[in-house]
């Protein structure tokens, strides 16, 4: 990763990160939308999980709210993931985009405690440090 | 769920269930950074900084926080702005 993979800009953010890792993100969001869609994948159950735990699932409303709110940073993460300039608004849905790819994957590994995150092998680890660290630094590009 | 009175025919009453407050509870997860879930509570609840830095450091200290009370509604679409961002909540009545 360049030193400053997120750099504001008058018109937005420019995002500077390399190809293969642009690539690699957009095969994870297209993984994660795919699990969430899956009745019974870890990742359906850790992100579109009744919010109300007493219930088997949320109302019809609520639930078209939520599959929303997970597509929709998704696919734009992957619309936009070749880019060199977002704008900020993008930019707010790249986080949430990153933020349900990190979630997603801490999910296919059985990641649910901090011990579970010590037992990763470094390929693993790396994964999830790798997307942690692009939205602290989007962060930092957008407060900063 | 035993914190609702029950009717007469022994039934959750309804009016009262709808009259109880909702809470909502934000789960410490170990993959979010702190700094996300500071700035997601400041973005979505509109919380002062040290607010949102309290109620992190409770949700990463205790393993959960109630993060706002309120009508079952608007404490089920904070829920889902919180889950846009992939942080784990869930609604409960307030105790």
């Amino acid at each position: 990763m360049s030193d400053e993979p997120f750099r504001r800009s008058p018109t937005g953010i420019t995002v500077s990160i390399p190809p293969l890792l642009r690539s690699w993100l957009i095969a994870q969001a297209q993984a994660a939308a795919a699990g969430a869609v899956q009745l019974g994948d870890p990742v359906h159950r850790r992100l579109l999980g009744p919010i109300d735990p007493t219930e088997d699932h949320d109302d019809p409303l609520t639930e078209l709210q939520r599959q929303f709110a997970v597509e929709g940073p998704l696919s734009l993460l992957v619309a936009t993931a070749e880019a060199t300039e977002i704008s900020e608004e993008e930019a707010e849905q790249w986080i949430q985009g990153l933020q349900l790819i990190l979630a997603a994957s801490a999910a296919r590994l059985a990641v649910v405690t901090e011990d579970d995150v010590a037992a990763l092998d470094e390929v693993q680890h790396g994964e999830l440090t790798t997307i942690q660290a692009l939205i602290s630094l989007l962060i930092d590009a957008l407060d900063g | 769920m035993d914190e609702f009175e029950t009717g007469a025919l022994g039934g959750t009453d309804t009016a009262q269930r709808l009259d109880t407050p909702w809470e909502v509870v934000l789960w410490n997860d170990p993959v979010s950074l702190i700094s996300l879930v500071v700035r997601v509570l400041r973005t979505i609840f509109g919380y002062p900084k040290d607010k949102a830095e309290q109620l992190t450091m409770i949700v990463h200290n205790e393993g959960k926080a109630v993060v706002w009370t309120g009508d079952k509604e608007t404490a089920t679409s904070y829920c889902v702005a919180l889950h846009g961002y992939a942080l784990s909540a869930t609604i409960q009545p307030a105790r």
